[in-house]
């Protein structure tokens, strides 16, 4: 069905360039050309019955430089049995933009939020692109590949050495003091 | 005396008195949020002009600790999603990676995990009941509540040890066989736990006073619900006929016979608190109902299926939405051929729900708006995950 959907895709949005992709394993999906979001994803909505859009995420490849956004749609629809649709884009690791589509589905606010927040993906037209679950002043996305836990924030020290594991710690004392202590075994 | 003459109070505003929205914070530790969520309320005295949730009180980036560790290694971390449903929460992971795999689970372990999952489904939706009361004012229900939840929880605890975060359902299979004795007890629970919900009818359901808090209160219209992406008995509450075991039946569910509740409006109207609220006590009716049919046809077998030594899923994804106790839960997982996921995004249902907050607090009284996260259901740990 979905090999259809790529072809239906690519005769209503021109440019679109929508490529189905099999896989061996698990399931298949849509890529589109990210300039073309926001027509594709009122075409599904619209005309394939796609009302409810799952999740928007992301995934960070460091190797291919690149950044792809997957968008979940689903029909809701007793009737139609293969309803789940992986649509993709490629984007840009260094300058991740794409059209919002809170107009075409509601859900897609905090799904974008979070996108941004996690992965640093920026979504143009979005009534508030804010960070929603790190705070507000955070630095850095953590769901990049080569994100590094910050030491500090605000003057205040991350996971302080003295907290670290205190049981760990009393391990390591008395086995100084004994060395024939063994490590217990759960 | 002159001074006082400009201030009209009650009447419409002089030139001289200025008005202006008050801004005051619900929560992040405030009993009607179940949890660390903080809603900034814009108020016009009593009624909310404007709520504007804020997330991430208990964001521990689950994702990317799934990143550094092995298939196997993050059930532990899904338990600590949803942590009233954790076996729930378990279940749609392990399946997750079994499509991958391709492992066949051996039929006793699905009957067991259909049972647990049936249970647990009882307990979180006994504590949704419990704490909406006391939400609204009436704390003995919660106590009635907690009663029954505890017989679950000392079951589960006799399963697999813990009693709240398992790591019961593993890949391939579940970790330990039930007894008969056990099963036994399960029958009995179910019996007790129909007579229960008779008596919550009585108490609440149907109380004068908790129909006049909950109808007609929140209206989620079926255009909002799709626009929001709302799943499970948020959807059902407005009138969709719409459930995973029943439209994409998994597992052993095609095989049961149960029904689809919706928000009927017996009190109210279709798609208000009260309907969202009725249709998880008729959920836990109909869950009974599931786990006598599985006690019936349960067989003798073994509960872990052939599972590889180190897992390591070939290069794919795989989105897997199973039906929890508060709405579609689904899994999409990223395998790039290696002992670790590559990525795994959770698509939390709370997440969701919690984004409809401000669209239907609109205009309500402060009241109501407890009323209505209440009637919503969210469990924190799986908003900020």
């Amino acid at each position: 069905m979905h090999s259809e959907l790529a072809n239906f895709i690519n005769s209503k949005v021109s440019g679109a360039g929508a490529v189905f992709e099999e896989r061996e394993v698990g399931d298949h999906v849509i890529f589109v050309d990210p300039a073309h979001i926001f027509d594709v994803s009122k075409t599904l909505r619209d005309e394939k019955d796609f009302k409810v859009l799952q999740v928007i995420t992301g995934t960070d490849y460091l190797d291919d430089k690149t950044i792809e956004v997957s968008y979940i749609l689903a029909t809701f629809d007793p009737q139609n049995s293969e309803d789940d649709l992986i649509l993709k884009v490629k984007l840009d690791r260094e300058n991740p933009e794409l059209d919002s589509v809170v107009d075409v589905w509601k859900s897609a606010d905090y799904q974008e939020r979070e996108c941004y927040d996690m992965l640093g993906v920026n979504f143009r037209n979005h009534p508030n692109l804010i960070r929603i679950l790190c705070c507000y002043d955070w630095e850095g996305f953590p769901l990049r590949k080569d994100y590094e836990a910050a030491k500090e924030y605000k003057g205040m020290t991350i996971y302080p050495e003295s907290k670290n594991n205190s049981a760990d710690q009393e391990f390591k004392k008395l086995s100084k003091a004994d060395p024939g202590i063994e490590r217990p075994r759960w | 005396m002159s001074n006082t003459k400009t201030i009209e109070i009650g009447g419409t505003p002089s030139e001289k008195l200025k008005t202006d929205l008050l801004t005051i914070n619900m929560g992040p530790q405030h009993p009607a949020t179940h949890g660390v969520l903080r809603i900034e309320i814009k108020t016009d005295s009593e009624i909310v002009s404007e709520a504007i949730p804020h997330l991430g009180y208990l964001h521990r980036c689950m994702e990317k600790h799934c990143e550094k560790v092995d298939y196997r290694g993050v059930i532990p971390f899904t338990d600590r999603l949803d942590y009233l449903a954790s076996m729930s929460m378990e279940w749609g992971y392990s399946m997750a990676v079994e499509k991958m795999l391709n492992i066949e689970v051996p039929k006793r372990a699905e009957y067991i995990r259909c049972i647990i999952a049936e249970l647990q489904r009882i307990a979180s939706h006994l504590i949704a009941f419990g704490t909406y009361a006391i939400d609204l004012g009436a704390f003995s229900p919660f106590l009635y509540a907690f009663e029954m939840r505890e017989k679950v929880l000392r079951f589960f605890e006799e399963l697999s040890g813990a009693r709240l975060l398992y790591n019961y359902i593993w890949i391939g299979g579940v970790w330990n066989d039930i007894d008969d004795k056990q099963l036994k007890r399960i029958g009995k629970f179910c019996d007790e736990m129909e007579e229960e919900v008779k008596k919550y009818n009585e108490l609440v359901s149907f109380n004068k006073i908790f129909v006049e808090r909950t109808a007609n209160v929140g209206v989620l219209s079926i255009e909002d619900a799709y626009q929001y992406g709302a799943s499970g008995p948020v959807l059902r509450g407005s009138g969709v006929k719409w459930d995973l075991r029943a439209n994409r039946p998994y597992s052993l569910y095609s095989e049961l016979d149960f029904d689809v509740h919706v928000g009927e409006g017996e009190r109210g109207v279709v798609g208000d608190c009260w309907n969202r609220y009725f249709v998880r006590m008729k959920e836990v009716v109909e869950s009974v109902k599931i786990i006598r049919q599985l006690l019936d046809g349960i067989e003798d077998g073994p509960v872990m299926g052939k599972v590889p030594k180190v897992i390591k899923p070939p290069k794919g994804e795989i989105y897997i939405r199973t039906e929890c106790p508060r709405g579609e839960l689904g899994y999409h997982l990223i395998s790039d051929g290696k002992k670790t996921p590559y990525r795994l995004k959770v698509k939390s249902p709370c997440f969701t729900h919690t984004s409809m907050l401000p669209l239907l607090g609109e205009g309500q009284l402060i009241a109501d708006f407890v009323a209505t996260i209440g009637s919503i259901d969210i469990v924190l740990g799986e908003v900020d995950r």
